[in-house]
């Protein structure tokens, strides 16, 4: 599915250089659940906004499926991403002012379906992740859990074939996050690459594979066979 | 005191910290004061006319009105001289009472010659204007049928030494040249006043006898009659007696009819006069009530477009400060503390903002007294700057008002848990609903500037039936010097090489008269004429002015085209005199075409005093409607009858450089009249210098309406910067999932076009409306289908303009990168 290599990106201010990504290689198959875990500020997000194609690296190559993306524009990534990848984030991230339905239908807006075939697929996503009962109500009406499988909805709406979360279950009480992580692997059952960032190790363990960071570094990468 | 050094400094950082919401929020005040302060220095002014006299509360100005069969009624400013003494002889609570007439004169100072303004007044004109005297005796004076009163200006202009007290002058008047002592000088008159005189001389009747129409016709109107009525005497008993005293002292008119059923007086108090009296006869320049009106308003809904831009931006950045006033809250503060808090920001920021607009009416005024031509200036040491200070906090505390209420009325436990935005529904309904008022009122303001410009274009452009380039007027031929001239000069003229014609008339291009006489065909009755306006021309009048005549011909010199004179009438030895006629008078005679109308007889009484004497006229030519006054009236049924006795203005018809021309007529006429000024004007000036005033209003509307605009998209821009902010994580998240920079532009873009759309559905019919009405003020106008030419046009400048405002802070948040907007919440 993608494959980074050497891939470094260091932020630069006014005098201070800091290096988030130094010399990071991994490689993701297709149809894998990989979790990212690390301490505050190892460069998690950093990596896995690289990986989305919302921020670039500084050198490197980033093949995504054979396709080396490191140099491309942000339009060009634009392209690339909508297709592919859909994002669910820890904070929901849902728009307030947008019904359920409505949350979820924005991602198939930019990709020019007719709008009778988006109001199938939102229905059918719906009841797939089960919040039917829910399409016209406001995010602001919803638990947390319910708010986070909206957001899921909306990543897989547009059969985008990996998952990016950011720390799905970091606002989420235990049987909430518990909820959102069988989805999520469900989804993985189903075809869907997904990589994840937690800071909980049993969430990790929900992945076939984990991979740590420290200070910038890939320094373990322990695989977990499936029960 | 601590609480308050604490609201300040939280005042002063807040206005530091958030430089573009102060800088929009200041500009934008800051330009609506200034706009309404240089507004209310103009209407102060407007309103402000002869309020400087002592009395003027009892003084009074009465007008005559005619009342022609078939022609709107004609006010006069003036009235028949011999009223006034009938005047104090009928109302004792009429104390004092005055005619006065201007008359262009001749100052003879060493030989050399002046032109000056003199006023013919009777000896109560100074009991009733309480003129400020500098030196000598007022009252002996306008007493001395030799006495002169001069202003500072002109003593010092002729007596540079201080020494022009008891001095001589020599005037000539026309009708008399002899000399006169000055016994007064008077301070010279503010310019707030319809009276601007600068020497008066008293009316001596006797000395008017060639020309009695002056101070002795009942039907002619020459001179101002100003009275002073005893203090809490009523002036609408006065009126209301009028008719009844203009039957009992008119001198019969020859018809069955009473005088009282065609003629009016009606007097009107001396501070009105500037801004509604009549304007046929005024001497001096007038204002206008609707123009008073318009800015007055223009003023207030700017201001009021200043003090939304203030409400919007704060309570949209309410939310941003839920946290401070929660805090606030929690440590204490009752709402109360909050609100006073709230307004003293909003109050603050108005005193920086008015700080700013004093600075920038200063900068201001010489080019709007430019424009207006006026010497307005803003009083520091006087009301003007109570008046300021209260507008500021009346503003400030208007627009902090709504903002304070929102504000302190958070509950903090919801904000401090939550975190969640306060900006509800109703108030962001209500930010939509006052933007939308904004644009329409700017909208508005748009049109209405667009329909009076295109109105004074097509006023300039208007084919008016004669050619008005290239024709020079020649002024002050009445003069007596000049009247046994004419002749001679007229052909002198002839013979420069770059003129193709000349002429003389009685009238020219907009030089606003009012002559009419009394017409009849011989089938009317004898005392239904027809009242119709009276231009009397020279040979070649026609061929200087190009217009081309409907039917007939025009007056030939080989050809006995001359009138016949009064004397000759009673002699017996009257003769058929010729006549050239418009359209409209063919019309309203009743003949069928022009065709029909040639070789018609027309009677006219010129008899006075019941005499029975009528000169006869036989129809040689039909001229078309020519616009010789101004487009506000009406063209009038008229004659242009041939007159070789005397005249106003030599018209002379040129190739050439305008320059030259005057240069060349000039060099003749200085040589031949040394001791009458030559003065002229090219008609296209003096028909543009009709619109002056209109010209200087429309500019300053236009400015307003301008800056009302800029306010408005200030306050736009602000918003829309603001509302990106809000929107960062909606944004965001909709990149993330495919949306590309233009969808994100488009989606801003839009928020802000729907207000702007809706707002000219509103302005349209707005403006169609009032427009149309302002419209109907002129006879000749645009259509009022182009109103909706300039409404759509309108619309899609305030689109653009709107546009331009968001798009640029649409384009940097959309741009900007999705990861900052969602990474932390």
């Amino acid at each position: 599915m993608l494959k980074l290599q050497d891939l470094t990106k260091a932020y630069r201010t006014d005098e201070v250089e800091t290096v988030a990504l130094n010399n990071v290689n991994i490689e993701i198959e297709t149809g894998e659940f990989v979790a990212i875990m690390g301490p505050s500020g190892c460069g998690k997000s950093t990596l896995l906004n690289i990986i989305g194609m919302l921020d670039t690296p500084s050198s490197g190559h980033y093949f995504f499926k054979d396709e080396d993306v490191a140099g491309y524009s942000e339009s060009q990534l634009g392209v690339i991403r909508k297709q592919h990848i859909g994002f669910i984030f820890q904070s929901f991230n849902l728009i307030d002012e947008l019904t359920v339905a409505e949350n979820i239908e924005l991602a198939l807006l930019y990709h020019d379906i007719p709008a009778a075939e988006r109001k199938e697929r939102v229905a059918a996503v719906m009841d797939k992740v089960g919040i039917a009962h829910r399409a016209k109500h406001m995010p602001s009406q919803l638990s947390g859990g319910q708010q986070q499988r909206v957001a899921v909805a909306r990543a897989v709406v547009g059969n985008q074939s990996m998952i990016l979360a950011d720390e799905p279950t970091g606002n989420l009480d235990t049987a909430h996050g518990q909820e959102v992580m069988e989805m999520l692997q469900k989804l993985n059952e189903e075809g869907t690459t997904i990589v994840m960032v937690t800071h909980s190790p049993s969430h990790a363990d929900y992945a076939r594979r984990t991979i740590n960071l420290l200070d910038g570094h890939v320094v373990t990468e322990s695989m977990r066979s499936k029960i | 005191m601590m609480l308050f050094k604490n609201y300040f400094i939280s005042a002063w950082r807040n206005i530091y910290n958030h430089k573009l919401f102060s800088m929009i929020n200041i500009l934008g005040l800051a330009i609506g004061l200034t706009s309404c302060m240089l507004i209310a220095l103009f209407v102060r002014d407007e309103i402000s006319y002869d309020n400087f006299w002592a009395n003027s509360k009892n003084i009074y100005r009465m007008h005559q009105t005619f009342l022609p069969s078939g022609r709107p009624p004609m006010e006069f400013s003036a009235s028949a001289g011999p009223i006034v003494h009938a005047l104090k002889k009928d109302f004792p609570q009429i104390i004092h009472a005055s005619r006065e007439a201007r008359k262009k004169s001749t100052f003879i100072q060493n030989g050399r010659y002046f032109d000056e303004q003199v006023t013919l007044a009777d000896p109560d004109f100074i009991n009733i204007f309480d003129f400020s005297i500098i030196a000598g005796d007022l009252d002996n004076t306008i007493n001395d049928p030799n006495g002169l009163i001069i202003n500072h200006t002109l003593a010092n202009k002729y007596f540079p030494n201080g020494n022009a007290l008891g001095q001589t002058m020599t005037i000539n008047a026309d009708v008399f040249e002899r000399d006169f002592k000055i016994g007064a000088i008077i301070e010279d008159m503010p310019n707030n006043s319809q009276l601007n005189t600068v020497a008066i001389i008293k009316i001596v009747e006797e000395e008017w006898k060639s020309q009695e129409w002056m101070f002795d016709s009942w039907y002619s109107v020459n001179t101002h009659l100003y009275f002073s009525l005893n203090p809490g005497s009523d002036i609408d008993e006065i009126n209301k007696q009028m008719p009844a005293f203009i039957d009992r002292n008119f001198e019969d008119s020859g018809s069955d009819d009473p005088v009282s059923s065609f003629v009016i007086l009606n007097s009107q108090n001396v501070k009105e006069l500037h801004l509604s009296g009549p304007s046929i006869g005024e001497y001096q320049k007038m204002g206008s009530m609707t123009t008073v009106l318009t800015f007055s308003a223009v003023a207030i809904l700017i201001l009021i477009i200043a003090s939304i831009n203030f409400m919007n931006l704060s309570t949209a950045r309410a939310s941003s400060r839920a946290r401070e006033v929660s805090l606030r809250k929690v440590m204490g503060a009752s709402r109360k503390n909050l609100i006073t808090q709230f307004i003293g920001e909003s109050v603050l920021i108005t005193l920086i903002a008015l700080f700013t607009s004093i600075v920038m009416v200063e900068m201001a005024l010489p080019i709007y007294n430019e424009i207006i031509g006026k010497e307005l200036s803003f009083e520091y040491a006087s009301f003007d700057t109570i008046i300021m200070l209260l507008l500021a906090f009346g503003v400030g505390i208007l627009g902090g008002i709504y903002p304070a209420l929102v504000l302190s009325g958070f509950r903090p436990a919801e904000i401090l848990k939550t975190n969640q935005s306060t900006d509800n529904n109703v108030s962001l309904k209500l930010r939509s609903a006052l933007v939308i008022f904004q644009f329409a009122v700017s909208i508005t303001l748009f049109v209405s500037t667009a329909v009076v410009y295109g109105q004074m274009i097509y006023a300039k452009n208007k084919d008016l039936g004669f050619n008005k380039e290239n024709l020079l007027i020649i002024k002050n031929l009445y003069r007596d010097a000049a009247v046994e001239k004419r002749q001679l000069l007229v052909d002198e003229y002839k013979r420069l090489p770059n003129v193709i014609s000349v002429t003389w008339s009685n009238d020219a291009p907009g030089v606003p008269t009012e002559n009419n006489t009394s017409l009849r065909t011989p089938d009317m009755p004898e005392n239904k004429n027809l009242l119709i306006g009276n231009r009397t021309v020279g040979y070649d009048f026609f061929e200087t002015y190009d217009i081309k005549m409907l039917s007939g011909r025009t007056y030939d010199i080989n050809k006995n085209d001359q009138r016949a004179e009064a004397e000759e009438i009673r002699a017996g030895k009257g003769f058929v005199s010729s006549l050239i006629i418009n359209e409209t008078a063919v019309n309203r005679f009743g003949f069928k075409n022009p065709e029909d109308a040639i070789g018609k007889i027309l009677y006219r009484p010129i008899g006075n005093n019941g005499e029975n004497l009528i000169r006869e006229y036989q129809i040689i030519g039909v001229a078309p409607n020519v616009y010789l006054d101004t487009l506000k009236k009406e063209i009038r049924p008229e004659m242009f009858e041939l007159m070789t006795k005397y005249a106003q203005f030599i018209s002379v018809r040129f190739t050439g450089s305008p320059t030259a021309i005057v240069e060349e007529t000039r060099a003749i006429w200085e040589r031949e009249i040394p001791s009458i000024p030559f003065e002229y004007n090219h008609t296209i000036d003096q028909l543009d210098q009709q619109y002056q005033t209109e010209q200087g209003e429309m500019t300053m509307f236009a400015a307003f309406s301008g800056l009302a605009i800029l306010i408005a998209c200030l306050g736009l821009y602000g918003l829309a910067s603001f509302t990106a902010e809000r929107r960062t994580k909606e944004i965001g998240v909709r990149k993330v999932l495919g949306a590309r920079v233009i969808d994100i532009i488009k989606l801003l873009v839009w928020q802000f076009t729907k207000p702007v759309i809706i707002a000219n559905l509103i302005a349209w019919p707005v403006a169609y409306y009032t427009m149309s009405i302002w419209l109907e003020g002129f006879a000749y106008r645009i259509e009022s289908i182009l109103i909706l030419g300039f409404c759509i046009l309108s619309g899609i400048a305030a689109l653009l303009i709107a546009w331009i405002t968001v798009a640029g802070n649409s384009m940097r948040v959309a741009m900007a990168n999705p990861i900052k907007a969602l990474r932390y919440e």
